[in-house]
């Protein structure tokens, strides 16, 4: 039973990778070779699909100990082949360079205009590399005024410290002022009564 | 403008004093009554002699006339008067001849002290040791009344006012290389100003000398130290300083002369060195110049 499950896993294994260079092929091709790839591919999917349903008989005359095994690789192969399938969809209605080439380029792969495309990506890479340069230098000296202002920041902040002193100090000895001149007045009220 | 008016009038107000106090003084021995007043009036006569003097620009006649009138006036026992007039004759003899300004402010900082005015003693220190700074250049003497302020605002907590002359007699020190007491001042400092809202963006300044100061001494005690601060003040761990004190540390053990320069050219090129420190990067790069000038 297991040996035939096997067979099976080789035969899935070939069809499988076909399809996959396949599927690679077809966005380069166009026309003619196109549809006919693609039925291929069809077929050898529809082979596939009975390929599965072969295995899933196979799995269920195993006994359940061996079981589980199998049907964990049965598993992976249902999720392999559903990939395949969207892969296949996404191949026929992607465009590839070849396809994208005629529909655009006049002479698609002549080297005069290679060259011309370089020349202007050279340009408009040095353009970048330019500005990044010109962004640099300006943020250093964006950072250089941002240290010098933190500097003065500093002195100020200790400036205004011993400024808070002094001006703590003051109130005190005006309070102690206020405080005498009370007591003096007190005094000379007491004076004049006498 | 008529200076030379101004100064022949002054020199007949300090003749008129002069001979009101020799007068006086011949009287009665000097302190009774009439000739009180006299003193008195000898003594306004001296100030506003002072002053027309100072008008005239001649510095030394007018210190001169100040002094004269505050010596009056301790005779008076008018002891804050006294004091003024000393530093009025400090501050005209500052721009003419530093050392009488010295003995003057010298003269009235006594007087304040024996009154307990302490925190204008200090703030008079702080000019004389300004004027040993710039024009007798005498940086030991500034040093020592740099810290003498320091200990009279600490006495009347001014911790503030005390940080910045403790910062300038740290700033002589390592100058002078007396580097055990420029380390032992900086990290007071750092430590004091490090709680403090306000000050906390200063105390990496100054870990970062007190570690320059370490390097100077030794390189291991220099590492230790960094640590040290790192622990107790983490904000210090990020800033450039402490990155570039590691890069020096690492071209100092690889003894590697041109590492040095670089890690010391970026810094400079972001924010520059002044000159204490350019002088003590200079030391320290000259013990790497010189290890390993042994080595050859």
């Amino acid at each position: 039973m297991s040996s035939d499950f096997e067979a099976y896993e080789q035969d899935f294994g070939t069809l499988t990778a076909e399809i996959t260079n396949k599927i690679g092929r077809i966005p380069k091709l166009g026309g003619e070779e196109k549809t006919q790839l693609v039925l291929n591919v069809d077929k050898q999917l529809e082979e596939v699909r009975e390929l599965m349903e072969q295995m899933d008989l196979e799995v269920r005359e195993i006994p359940i100990q061996s079981r589980a095994m199998y049907q964990s690789r049965l598993k992976s192969y249902k999720g392999e082949l559903e990939k395949l399938e969207k892969d296949f969809k996404r191949s026929r209605i992607a465009y590839s360079d070849e396809v994208r080439n005629e529909l655009l380029g006049e002479e698609g792969g002549s080297s005069e205009s290679q060259l011309i495309k370089l020349r202007e990506e050279r340009a408009h890479l040095l353009d970048n590399t330019e500005k990044l340069e010109r962004s640099s230098r300006r943020l250093d000296a964006g950072y250089q005024i941002a240290v010098e202002t933190e500097q003065v920041g500093q002195e100020i902040l200790a400036n205004l410290n011993t400024d808070r002193e002094k001006i703590q100090r003051s109130r005190e000895r005006l309070r102690e002022t206020d405080a005498n001149l009370g007591k003096s007045s007190r005094i000379l009220t007491g004076m004049l009564r006498r | 403008m008529d200076t030379s008016g101004k100064e022949k009038e002054a020199m007949q107000l300090m003749a008129e004093a002069d001979k009101k106090v020799k007068s006086s003084g011949s009287f009665l021995g000097g302190m009774f009554g009439g000739s009180h007043h006299k003193v008195e009036d000898a003594c306004e006569m001296y100030a506003r002699a002072a002053n027309m003097f100072k008008m005239a620009k001649n510095w030394t006649a007018a210190g001169n006339a100040f002094c004269q009138g505050a010596r009056l006036h301790m005779q008076l026992q008018n002891k804050l008067d006294s004091a003024t007039s000393f530093v009025d004759a400090g501050n005209a003899y500052k721009k003419a001849d530093p050392q009488e300004a010295i003995n003057c402010l010298n003269a009235a900082i006594d007087i304040y002290t024996d009154m307990g005015r302490f925190t204008i003693a200090a703030k008079h220190h702080i000019t004389i040791a300004e004027i040993y700074e710039s024009e007798l250049v005498d940086i030991e003497k500034a040093i020592a009344h740099y810290e003498q302020a320091a200990d009279y605002y600490k006495g009347e907590e001014s911790n503030s006012s005390a940080n910045k002359c403790l910062l300038k007699v740290g700033h002589y020190s390592a100058q002078l290389e007396q580097y055990p007491k420029a380390i032992e001042i900086y990290e007071q400092v750092a430590t004091n100003t490090m709680d403090n809202p306000l000050l906390k963006y200063n105390a990496k300044e100054y870990f970062f000398k007190a570690s320059l100061c370490h390097f100077i001494v030794d390189e291991l005690n220099a590492k230790l130290a960094i640590e040290k601060y790192e622990e107790m003040f983490p904000a210090f761990a990020d800033s450039r300083e402490c990155k570039l004190l590691k890069k020096l540390l690492d071209a100092h053990e690889e003894q590697n002369c041109e590492a040095f320069t670089e890690a010391v050219k970026e810094f400079d090129s972001i924010s520059r060195l002044d000159q204490w420190l350019t002088t003590m990067l200079l030391r320290i790069k000259k013990t790497i110049q010189g290890d390993s000038g042994d080595l050859k």
